[in-house]
């Protein structure tokens, strides 16, 4: 079921039954395989770092997940329960949440509005009341560093406070499960050891994250274990050190071409 | 008997309906502009050619061409001057603008030419041509031959020259064509011209085997919008054929239900189709 | 806000005064306008709020007309139960065609709505109960003054109702659909679900203006019930005023029927004429409604006006 590579999972952990749990993911587009028989287990607590080059399928993977894209073949299991035919929403009030890689904020909507979408609609169907959610999207906005933004439409921010606030939205749907997709890209240095303090801070709240990056250093500071995708298929999966060292993944990175 | 004779009046309609759905189709494929004025293009398209014809004495088919140079050279320049003006902002506005144009050139035309039916009656407009058994109106038949060669010319035009190309390109990707130099404001007016040429071309057809007002319009826009659905943005013969279905649509509902039915069936049938091919339909949303 | 309450309450009084000071003239127009502001504001809930923007709203005006009309000439139930009949119809289509049309996005959501509204169209007139082509007439009744009410009531329900959205959870999940509908749906929101009843209050509110309009009028027939042009002018009146907004669509309604009816006694053809010239010049010149042209004039004077040729233009 795990591809080469994979690291036995340790005695305790395998009495505990993972959170969310993927068993063969297959989505095809036109023919092309986008992922292909991808199996995982993700445990609570744990942070994932999913890598690969660019069009193995990480995005396409993190969309089977939060329901935006439907797999062809496989199941996913999220808390014992299976629910690959549920709909984005539906994942959302279990709580499964994410960030996109190409921004989707609200762009009329004020910064705070849009982080509040996020609390009155996210985990369990979200909060009915409206200032109770306003009062937790300003909180979330402290915590990325919003604030002074509140009031902006979402479509005046820059680059860097546009992931912030991708990421202000996914938080205050309250997620068990944080899909994080490329959140670094185009931060600097001490932006992304920012994220990555941010993200350590999440994780410490309990939330489970899978996070895509390609910033080599912020997967191997945060992850506890790495998934490595390429041409839709797992290549390898197991502890930081081990994977980033496997000659197999710096081929696919450096791009020698499989058979 | 009557069977066979009522399909053929439908090809043959419907072959018109194709070409009077290119125009639209063209521009909204290329311009992603949902023209609800077409139906007046088509409307003055057919009062050009009836005055030429009426005033000037000039037979239908020949006034043609010129009708079609007066409603590029119109569409030209509605689309330089009013429409690209605001062609970067919302779909609705535009459907809002073409419909306000709509509006304007309708009262325009009944201001101009009242509310008079006016037909285009050729010395040989009561012809008949006797095929296989079946009685085809010549004049129909005429103007289903036009159709099919405009569609062959256009897509002769889209395919084999430098002007079709940059059309083309435009529609796919507007970003790329302006790198390799195409003037988007000039193009778009020329697509924008050349979509009301053939506009006009449908109107003077129409003129001839029904007859022309300023309220024709409303009808042949909605009547284009199903073809233009059905026979899809990509090909021109795909829109032919897309018309040629209407056709026979209609015909066979007037047979068999009546002939106050044959909106509802397009309309309904529109529905169907946009509902039942979503995938199709969410592209260009 | 409690000066804004007290405006407003004053401005119902006011508008609710005019049969008693107002000569019948002004009482029809205000009739038509009232009927016409209800209009763009239902239309705003799908269109301001959502983000749908429906040509095909005629569809449930026809079916509030039709549903009125047949309870009281051929049925002969009184004039709310016709109302209901009327409203039920309307919010039983939405529901109804609702689910797959909604799943079409921009232009072919626009058109599939216009299509249905052709559609039902040429059904009723082949319908014998609703009087086929020749139409309906219904009992002849009492004064203008009470139709002048009934239309304010249900203006400012109407209102009251797009008040309401505006600051509920049900109106965020709106906005969130009309602003990224992908990303509200990741989000939590059911956009199915929202989307339907958006239409649903949308075509309640249209069917009992419509219901009203022809117990006014006393005659239905298919072309004027789900008459196409209704469509147009009342998307334009809620966009000139500024979708999206609560006040907008009066505001856009009121405006835009008083020119109308100006340019109508006039000369009738040049009204139409330059009702679409005016129509053509907003949509250049002040794309985001009045509101906003207002707001814009404080801030910049007439760049306002260049700057969204600017920002529009090829």
């Amino acid at each position: 079921m795990s591809g080469p590579g994979a690291t036995p999972l340790p005695e305790a952990a395998l009495l505990e039954a993972p959170l969310l749990e993927a068993r063969g993911l297959t989505k095809r587009f036109h023919g092309l395989q986008a992922v292909d028989r991808v199996s995982f287990a993700l445990r609570s607590g744990e942070i994932l770092g999913l890598i690969g080059p660019n069009g193995a399928g990480k995005t396409t993977l993190v969309g089977l997940i939060s329901g935006t894209l439907a797999a062809d073949e496989g199941s996913l299991v999220f808390e014992g329960a299976r629910i690959d035919r549920l709909p984005p929403y539906a994942r959302a009030h279990l709580g499964i949440g994410r960030t996109f890689q190409v921004m989707k904020p609200f762009p009329r909507l004020s910064v705070l509005a849009n982080v509040a979408v996020g609390a009155l609609f996210g985990y369990r169907g979200g909060e009915r009341d409206q200032t109770a959610a306003r009062e937790q999207a300003r909180a979330l906005l402290d915590f990325t560093g919003l604030s002074r933004h509140a009031e902006q439409p979402a479509s005046e921010l820059g680059g860097p406070d546009c992931k912030r606030l991708e990421l202000a939205k996914a938080l205050a749907m309250r997620p068990k499960l944080l899909l994080l997709d490329e959140v670094m890209a185009g931060l600097n240095s001490a932006e992304i050891d920012e994220v990555v303090t941010i993200i350590k801070k999440i994780r410490g709240t309990g939330v489970t994250i899978l996070v895509i990056e390609h910033v080599m250093r912020a997967i191997r500071s945060l992850s506890d274990r790495i998934i490595v995708l390429h041409h839709g298929e797992k290549l390898a999966e197991g502890e930081p050190n081990a994977i980033l060292s496997d000659p197999r993944v710096i081929d696919a990175y450096l791009g020698k071409r499989r058979a | 008997m009557l069977l066979a004779q009522i399909l053929l009046n439908g090809v043959l309609l419907g072959g018109l309906y194709g070409l009077m759905a290119l125009g639209m189709a063209l521009v909204w494929g290329v311009l992603n502009i949902v023209n609800l004025a077409h139906g007046a293009l088509v409307m003055l398209g057919g009062y050009c050619v009836y005055f030429l014809f009426a005033g000037l004495g000039i037979d239908p088919f020949a006034a043609l061409p010129i009708a079609m140079l007066a409603m590029f050279a119109f569409g030209y320049l509605l689309q330089r001057f009013v429409l690209n003006l605001i062609i970067r902002s919302a779909a609705l506005n535009t459907l809002l603008i073409t419909f306000g144009l709509d509006v304007v050139l309708t009262y325009l035309a009944q201001l101009a030419f009242t509310a008079d039916f006016r037909t285009i009656n050729p010395s040989y407009a009561g012809a008949n041509v006797a095929i296989l058994g079946l009685t085809v109106p010549l004049l129909r038949l005429a103007a289903f031959v036009a159709a099919v060669v405009l569609a062959a010319l256009l897509w002769v035009l889209l395919q084999r020259t430098r002007l079709g190309r940059a059309i083309r390109a435009t529609a796919q990707n507007l970003v790329a064509a302006r790198l390799y130099g195409v003037d988007p404001a000039q193009l778009y007016a020329l697509t924008f011209g050349l979509g009301a040429a053939l506009a006009g071309a449908a109107g003077g057809l129409y003129g001839m085997v029904s007859q022309v007002t300023p309220y024709i319009g409303a009808t042949l826009t909605a009547k284009s919008f199903v073809i233009t659905i059905i026979g899809g943005l990509e090909n021109p013969f795909g829109i032919v054929l897309g018309g040629i279905v209407i056709g026979i649509i209609e015909a066979l509902a007037s047979l068999y239900i009546g002939a106050t039915f044959t909106d509802a069936i397009s309309f309904g049938l529109l529905v169907l189709i946009l509902v039942a091919r979503p995938a199709r339909s969410l592209r260009n949303a | 806000m409690m000066w804004r309450a007290i405006f407003l309450g004053l401005c119902v009084i006011g508008l609710a005064a005019v049969p008693f000071f107002g000569d019948d003239v002004l009482v029809q127009y205000g009739i038509d306008a009232l009927l016409f502001a209800t209009l763009a504001q239902a239309w705003n809930i799908l269109g301001g709020f959502t983000g749908y923007v429906s040509f095909g709203n005629s569809s449930f005006y026809g079916l509030g007309t039709y549903g009125t009309a047949i309870a009281m000439a051929q049925l002969h139930w009184p004039f709310g139960i016709g109302l209901g009949l009327g409203a039920v119809l309307a919010v039983g289509c939405a529901v109804l065609f609702g689910i797959p049309i909604l799943r079409l996005r921009g232009h072919y959501f626009a058109i599939a709505t216009l299509a249905l509204s052709a559609s039902l169209s040429a059904i009723i007139a082949n319908l014998d109960i609703a009087g086929r082509n020749i139409g309906l007439i219904l009992p002849l009744t009492r004064a203008d003054a009470a139709f002048y009410e009934e239309a304010l009531l249900l203006l400012v329900a109407a209102t009251a109702t797009v008040a309401w959205i505006a600051r509920s959870r049900f109106g965020m999940g709106l906005l969130a659909i009309r602003e990224d509908e992908d990303a509200a749906l990741v989000m939590g929101v059911n956009t199915t679900r929202y989307k339907i009843a958006a239409l649903s209050l949308s075509a309640f509110f249209t069917a009992i203006a419509g219901g009203i309009h022809a117990y006014w009028i006393t005659f239905v027939d298919p072309g004027g019930a789900f008459d196409l042009t209704l469509n147009v002018r009342m998307v334009i009146m809620a966009m000139f005023g500024g979708p999206g907004t609560v006040f907008g669509p009066l505001l856009g309604a009121f405006v835009l029927s008083a020119v109308y009816d100006v340019l109508a006694s006039s000369i009738s053809t040049a009204a139409a004429l330059l009702f679409g010239l005016v129509i053509v010049l907003a949509v250049i010149f002040m794309p985001r409604g009045l509101l906003d042209l207002a707001s814009g004039f404080r801030r910049e004077g007439a760049r306002y006006l260049l700057q969204n040729i600017r920002m529009h233009r090829l």
